[in-house]
């Protein structure tokens, strides 16, 4: 089997690594905490550099070529449909790879510090490890049915890891909503696959944009429909309105399963397959007749309104939390529309660029408020905290780089992946940009509040008055990923992306003109971006730099309450819910009672056991009463068989 | 007929040799008696029977079909006799007569299996069932087992008597016993209604043997009386020689009749198994519920009869196969775990789980394949048995309702099937928990079953093949 061994198999590793440790943990090491972990972290590192010596290997293959594909096993052959397991390689997968293996380690590293103390840390590492498993199987998929497989998978090990602590009620009821919230968009992505599958004929990735290539008349009537419905699948994983409800009580799982699945990875996922399929949508916009309404709308407009939507009542709803880590899921909430609208407004690179930054710095803030909720002893109101920077010196500098990041101020990372999507927005749509600087404005905002009430001032509770600084293994990861959230611009990652979609960004030179590259491109962008920030950061500054309790609520009064309780969209959801839920159970209830249970089950088990009663008595046991019988029987056969 | 003779000398031996036996090794006789039966299934495998090959005068042949049910037969007896040496302390006097008439009925079926010709048919048939009204009655200290016998006895007799008629009325009519002949001017004597009444008449005697509807009477309370060796014995190879004497008679002799009576054929096989499965609903005795079970597996078996093709007469074989496991292993599990138990009722399984897991877990298996669930041997039966019959549907649409009825059997059977599983896993009133020993033989043979049933289940290629190459030499 070895004779036509290629070295793109190598990426098989990448792939079962992660796999086989989740198998040797569930299998045999669970209830070894301490070494399932090491195992656990053992294969991620492995991945991650195994991983890096593929980046290398291929670099220029996928550059030349464009694509790499990995011997593919031949999983089903049915008719037209042809579903391979393979492999690709491409630009777009590349970088995620590093991303997912390489912030996974450091989270891995971290959690082997967080979970110290947990008895159940071989169940937490296997989860983990199968996570890693079905994430990297979604990265490298070359088609739209592997990838489903492995999205669906990713869903189950984010349910495990949000329900880890399902004693509590409340972990337990986020994993189920998670998992339901997204069984919902998945149930349109796989519409959207079947729907692909029926009218270009394949699901494999390069398959389908030849064909597109070909002949783009062969979409007939429903690309847009088609778009839709696969971006629903995005919908659910990277939690865009309506379904981004479950991700803020995802929080509920450990702190690192926050950075590493609800913020990093995971939830970018939608916006990476978005990326990945990038080529099924164009300016197709006529819609089937139920959907006639929408006609001249494409997809990509959805999509883009859909993220800018999402990027704006994620970014309110941040400005009035007190949980340090429902801000920043709010925060990564709005993070991801900004993707989500990147990809909108045709934009993948930009949207890819953000997406790798945002994992870098998000996963260090997520981190970094792990490190907090550690150091002070599970409390997680900010409001509780306060004077970190004093004791927790470490994680107080990374902090405020993620939060630097966060707010796109130059030179650190998210400034430049942050402008990227503004200039996208600035040439597309009037309208977006201002929503999206906006969105710039709050985040800033939200963000330092956040570092003011925290970090700065004096202690406001027992809890943050002897805090500590948290163990090594804990604080290395966060020095570690500080590294990428502070230099990532100045590496040229739009570059290399955007040789996936075909883009034309010169090669720049020195580190100083790519600083001020953004400029240059678009002064528009990078001017208003700056001075969203800058208006954020003062007006942070007078309302919390020395806040007791937050003065919002008496200026602004219902908007904050609304934005308090995240617009009461779970309410209504609760609502709409239980009242169709209401409905429909009682009348399937009824038909079940009367129909289903009482004319069928009691009905045919009533009737068959009477009539086997009634035989019985034939059966009496009496030789002659058989002899007649028989002969009876035997004159009846006679008679029907002659007449 | 090297074999029959070998098995005839075996049954001899058995007698001989017990002149010479001490009372306690008279027992071990039985594994003797198996081993030699073993050789001689091994030995089968060494004939071909490609070309049909005649004795007698043509009144004996061995073809593809008969060797397929000699080996069937062969197979059946080794595990009846290894049972039968684990069952031997239940009878009092005379094991080594007791295994040797299994041997004898044994010679029987296999001559049943090569009859080509009425009077080997009616030897081989009497042959077969003088030796049951011994051993049903084998117990003899036992009322039940006494009357066991005397019911199989009188109406045994009463079918014999039709079946003897029938016979003469065809020779009256044809002037010939043999089948090939027979078969050469059929279409001439079919005209004949004195010839039809005949044939209808042999078709009635065997149809006692197979317990078909109106036919069926004697089984529930002969299953019930008989010492559980031959209870199995009754049920899987007389019921087989039944079906082979069916086959051999309305396939390979007379299929325009057949083809004739399929309205019949079809109306006997969907009361067959209506009255089979709704009689074991409220049966709480194993061996009775296993009785209606076997009418309505004999019902099941006369959709392929009934669709009078060679798919159905495949699918007869196929069934007939996985039959023969389902079975053995289940009266095997009553012969052990019943053992100390009066009455055998369900309820006497209670625990047998915890028990003896082995015998729970045969037990199951054997109910599930009854039941027809995938991946067990008596799925993929009913599954060829429905086929034939679902093909035939296009020319007679009663197939339909055949169809649809044997499914609702199969429907109903799930309750009593499923409620012996219930009552092995999950009845709490266990009288007995000492843990029950199995002897080797009877484990090694409880484990074969177990691997036929799933190998019929999962690899039924192999096993489909061997069938249709037998079907081969009837005419349809």
């Amino acid at each position: 089997m070895f004779d036509d061994f290629k070295p793109e198999d190598v990426v098989w590793i990448i792939l079962f690594l992660p796999l086989l440790a989740a198998a040797a943990i569930g299998l045999f090491t669970k209830r070894d905490g301490k070494f399932s972990a090491q195992l656990s972290i053992s294969a991620v590192v492995l991945t991650f550099l195994v991983s890096c010596g593929v980046f290398l290997m291929f670099k220029q293959t996928v550059f030349d070529t464009k694509l790499v594909t990995a011997t593919p096993l031949n999983w089903l052959h049915i008719g037209e449909l042809k579903v391979d397991i393979g492999l690709r390689l491409d630009p777009l997968s590349l970088l995620m790879l590093l991303v997912v293996t390489g912030v996974g380690a450091m989270i891995h590293i971290y959690s082997y510090g967080y979970m110290k103390e947990d008895r159940c840390m071989g169940r937490y590492f296997g989860s983990l490890s199968v996570f890693m498993f079905s994430m990297l199987g979604i990265v490298l998929a070359n088609n739209f049915v592997m990838m489903f497989i492995f999205w669906e998978l990713v869903g189950v090990s984010s349910y495990l890891l949000i329900g880890f602590w399902y004693e509590k009620p409340s972990a337990a009821d986020a994993c189920k909503k998670a998992f339901i919230t997204n069984r919902l968009g998945d149930f349109g992505f796989i519409l959207g696959i079947i729907l692909v599958w029926a009218t270009l004929g394949s699901v494999n990735f390069d398959e389908l944009q030849q064909r597109l290539l070909k002949a783009p008349e062969a979409w007939g009537g429903v690309a847009a429909l088609a778009g839709f419905l696969i971006f629903c699948g995005a919908m659910g994983k990277s939690a865009q309105f309506p379904l981004h409800v479950w991700l803020p009580d995802a929080m509920e799982g450990p702190t690192p399963v926050s950075a590493l699945i609800h913020a990093a990875t995971m939830v970018a996922a939608g916006v990476y397959m978005l990326c990945r399929v990038f080529f099924l949508f164009g300016a197709h916009s006529n819609w089937p007749a139920p959907l006639a309404f929408l006609n001249g709308v494409t997809a990509l407009d959805l999509i883009a309104w859909i993220g800018g939507f999402t990027a704006l009542i994620a970014a309110l709803m941040a400005v009035q939390q007190n949980d340090i880590k429902r801000i920043l899921a709010y925060s990564t909430l709005s993070q991801l529309g900004y993707m989500v609208m990147a990809v909108g407004l045709t934009g993948p690179t930009a949207a890819m660029y953000h997406l790798t930054t945002h994992a870098f710095f998000k996963a260090l803030l997520f981190l970094g408020a792990g490190s907090v909720i550690y150091g002070c002893h599970h409390e997680q109101d900010i409001w509780k905290m306060g004077g970190l920077n004093q004791k927790m010196k470490i994680t107080w500098l990374t902090f405020l780089i993620g939060t630097l990041a966060l707010c796109g101020v130059p030179p650190f990372s998210g400034f430049f992946s942050k402008d990227d999507i503004l200039a996208q927005a600035a040439q597309h749509s009037a309208l977006l940009f201002i929503l999206a600087t906006l969105v710039a404005f709050l985040t800033t905002f939200y963000m330092f509040r956040l570092v003011f009430v925290a970090f700065t001032g004096g202690a406001r509770s027992e809890a943050a008055g002897h805090a500590h600084e948290s163990p090594k293994v804990m604080v290395w990861p966060l020095v570690v990923l500080a590294v990428p959230s502070t230099l990532a611009g100045f590496w040229g990652i739009d570059r290399f992306i955007g040789r996936n979609f075909g883009g034309d960004h010169a090669a720049t030179t020195s580190w100083l003109d790519q600083l001020f590259a953004p400029f240059n491109h678009s002064p528009l962008a990078a001017l208003f971006g700056l001075l969203a920030t800058i208006v954020g950061f003062s007006l942070a500054y007078t309302f919390y730099a020395k806040a007791e309790n937050d003065p919002l609520p008496e200026k602004l009064g219902a908007l904050s309450r609304a934005m308090r309780n995240r617009f009461y969209f779970d309410e209504i959801y609760e609502w709409l819910i239980a009242a169709t839920h209401e409905l429909v159970s009682r009348l399937a209830e009824f038909v079940d009672r009367w129909f289903i249970a009482g004319l069928g089950v009691r009905g045919a088990h009533g009737t068959t056991e009477l009539i086997g009663r009634a035989l019985r008595l034939a059966q009496s046991g009496n030789l002659q009463t058989y002899a007649f019988l028989f002969v009876a029987g035997l004159v009846v056969v006679i008679w029907f068989s002659l007449k | 007929m090297i074999l029959e003779i070998a098995v005839l000398v075996s049954g001899l031996g058995v007698l001989l040799i017990d002149l010479w036996t001490p009372a306690d090794g008279k027992r071990a006789l039985g594994y003797g008696a198996a081993a030699a039966v073993a050789l001689i299934l091994a030995y089968s495998f060494k004939l071909d029977a490609t070309a049909a090959q005649f004795a007698f005068g043509q009144s004996y042949v061995l073809d593809g079909l008969a060797l397929f049910f000699k080996r069937f037969f062969l197979l059946a007896a080794v595990v009846v006799l290894v049972m039968s040496v684990d069952f031997a302390d239940r009878i009092q006097t005379g094991i080594s007569e007791f295994y040797a008439l299994v041997l004898f009925a044994l010679a029987g079926m296999m001559f049943a299996a090569s009859a080509n010709d009425f009077t080997l048919l009616f030897v081989s048939l009497e042959l077969i069932t003088i030796t049951f009204y011994v051993l049903n009655s084998f117990q003899r200290n036992q009322q039940r087992s006494l009357e066991a016998g005397v019911k199989y006895l009188i109406l045994g007799a009463l079918s014999s008597a039709f079946l003897v008629y029938g016979i003469a009325l065809v020779y009256g009519t044809s002037g010939t016993f043999q089948f090939s002949e027979l078969a050469g001017n059929i279409t001439a004597v079919s005209q004949k209604p004195i010839f039809l009444l005949g044939m209808i008449l042999i078709v009635a005697g065997l149809g006692f043997k197979i317990a078909a509807f109106p036919f069926q009477m004697w089984a529930p309370d002969v299953y019930q009386g008989s010492p559980a060796p031959a209870t199995a014995f009754l049920a899987v190879g007389s019921k087989a020689a039944g079906f082979v004497l069916l086959l051999r008679l309305l396939f390979g002799v007379a299929p325009e009749i057949a083809r004739h009576w399929k309205p019949l054929l079809i109306g006997i096989s969907a009361v067959t198994i209506l009255y089979g499965n709704l009689c074991a609903i409220p049966q709480r005795n194993l061996k009775r519920l296993l009785g209606y079970s076997s009418i309505a597996n004999a019902g099941y078996l006369l959709l392929g009869i009934a669709a009078v093709s060679a798919s159905g007469a495949a699918a007869i074989l196929y069934y007939l196969s996985g039959y023969l496991f389902t079975t053995l292993a289940g009266f095997m599990v009553i012969a052990v775990a019943l053992r100390q138990v009066e009455g055998e009722d369900v309820t006497a399984l209670a625990g047998l789980g915890r028990r003896s897991p082995l015998l729970a877990a045969a037990m199951t298996l054997a109910m599930v394949s009854l039941a027809g669930v995938p991946p067990l041997a008596g799925f993929f039966g009913k599954f060829l048995l429905l086929k034939a019959a679902v093909q035939q549907g296009a020319t007679q649409p009663a197939f339909y309702w055949l169809v649809a009825v044997a499914i609702f059997g199969v429907v109903v059977s799930f309750y009593y099937y499923f409620g012996v599983i219930r009552a092995i896993y999950w009845s709490n009133d266990a009288s007995q928990a000492a843990p029950i020993s199995i002897a080797l033989p009877m484990r090694v043979a409880l484990w074969f079953c177990i691997a036929g049933m799933f190998y019929l289940g999962l690899f039924p290629d192999a096993v489909l093949g061997f069938v249709e190459q037998a079907v081969k030499s009837l005419r349809v």
